[in-house]
């Protein structure tokens, strides 16, 4: 690996001149993926001329509502979204799928911003955050541009993120009353393990029907993305009448289509559809308790 | 290769060090400042040896590159007995017989420790939780759980 120079800045206009130096810049927040690159030497460090550390820059840290959107950091730790009262209030999916991220170190140094860039097929956060339909602010010195998260990545571990871009910002819409969702995932252990296949769903419930249906598998696909078919399935179904095999096993079915068959299907495929009933049910006693059956 | 300048304050103690573009916080704790109570175990992030106090929250130092560190505060093992009396935690793991081969012990310490700074009455899920990050091959980790649950008092409801 040659050698790099390590610039450190506390402000984003700084950070953001750098970037848009021409020089092969490397960008380090938590650490908690780079510096294990960095222990293994491995190929995604090779050729840089810079690390740039943006662990200290102060406006990214922040966690706010504004037009009714959550808008959180990029640099928002794993810890600070889970113990955050607004993301708490308005999206306990995330809080979940933020708590079981590595380890208490990890989680005290990852960030948002970080799982998102890496775009790994296992990033705990982006099933939830696909499902939630937040959206990705990237800023450059000339100005900013706003993705849907589901454009951004655009494969595994890959963005469109322009070399002088900063993912600067996430953003996502408040949802109203009769949202409904669901985190499920499962690990080879309880902790400090990579996800072996999770889900998030999130619905609108409108007069005993599903609607707005959003489910998203993480380490099921190339890269997490929703489950489109399923989706559809699921949309005008009456809440009490639902057929959960049969959701289970379209969810299944539409993973193959986008994978193919892998090693990992016969375990997969099963533990999908288990996933998706799971999900579903843990909603449909939600919605009883509310009456909205 | 250019050095970067970093001040930083380790146990109490301000320090300004110039370090180089790759060194992690556990290298500069153990070369520069002798703090050996750090210890090197996996280098990526997975058993937690290395954990030590950084403002205030448990952190791999194998994970940090102490350049991205100025004006930041460290606490290490070698902080926690103060006038040469050990703190209540330590005393706490040698009352529990919560050390075996003593390898894993500061990174046991530094986690319980950032834990109880955080919550003085964690109940035993959240100690399970605080130590997650921190393997013990001597699996003595009952030993471990008891003597910082001998310290919490009454579970807060």
């Amino acid at each position: 690996m040659k050698d790099f120079q390590l610039l450190t800045t506390r402000e984003l206009s700084a950070a953001l001149q750098y970037l848009a130096s021409g020089s092969k810049v490397k960008l380090l927040a938590g650490g908690t993926d780079l510096l294990v690159d960095l222990a293994q030497k491995s190929h995604r460090l090779a050729g840089i001329d810079y690390l740039l550390d943006i662990s200290q820059i102060k406006e990214l840290k922040l966690i706010r509502v504004r037009d009714n959107r959550l808008e959180i950091g990029s640099l928002v730790t794993h810890t600070d979204l889970s113990e955050n009262p607004l993301t708490r209030r308005y999206f306990p999916m995330l809080v979940q799928a933020a708590r079981v991220i590595g380890s208490t170190q990890i989680r005290n140094r990852g960030t948002v911003g970080g799982n998102i860039n890496h775009a790994s097929p296992a990033a705990d956060l982006l099933p939830p955050l696909l499902a939630l339909r937040s959206e990705v602010e990237l800023t450059a010195q000339g100005g900013s541009r706003v993705l849907p998260l589901s454009q951004f990545v655009t494969g595994p571990y890959q963005t469109c993120l322009r070399p002088d871009e900063l993912l600067t910002t996430l953003r996502l819409p408040l949802p109203s009353p009769d949202y409904y969702g669901s985190f499920q995932r499962i690990g080879r252990r309880k902790a400090v393990t990579i996800a072996r296949l999770s889900l998030a769903l999130v619905v609108r419930v409108t007069n005993g029907l599903f609607q707005d249906s959003r489910l998203v598998p993480g380490s099921a696909t190339p890269y997490p993305q929703p489950l489109a078919r399923v989706e559809a399935a699921l949309n005008n179904q009456a809440v009490a009448m639902l057929d959960l095999e049969e959701m289970g096993r379209l969810a299944g079915e539409e993973m193959v289509a986008l994978s193919g068959e892998r090693w990992s299907t016969p375990y997969k495929k099963p533990a999908l559809a288990s996933l998706v009933k799971k999900a579903l049910l843990a909603i449909m006693e939600e919605v009883a308790a509310d009456g909205k059956g | 290769m250019e050095k970067v300048k970093v001040r930083l304050t380790v146990n109490g103690n301000s320090f300004c060090l110039e370090v180089g573009a790759k060194e992690r916080l556990l290298d500069t704790l153990r070369e520069q400042l002798r703090l050996t109570g750090v210890k090197e175990g996996c280098s990526i992030g997975e058993c937690g040896a290395c954990t030590v106090i950084l403002n205030g929250e448990a952190v791999n130092s194998c994970l940090v590159l102490t350049g991205q560190l100025d004006q930041s505060e460290v606490v290490t093992v070698e902080g926690l007995a103060q006038d040469g009396r050990l703190e209540p935690l330590q005393q706490a793991f040698i009352d529990h017989h919560a050390v075996q081969c003593g390898f894993c012990t500061p990174g046991m310490l530094m986690s319980a420790k950032a834990l109880l700074m955080k919550d003085p009455h964690p109940g035993r899920e959240q100690i399970k939780t605080a130590l997650e990050g921190n393997l013990c091959r001597c699996t003595g980790y009952q030993q471990i759980i008891e003597a910082i649950e001998s310290l919490t008092g009454p579970e807060r409801e």
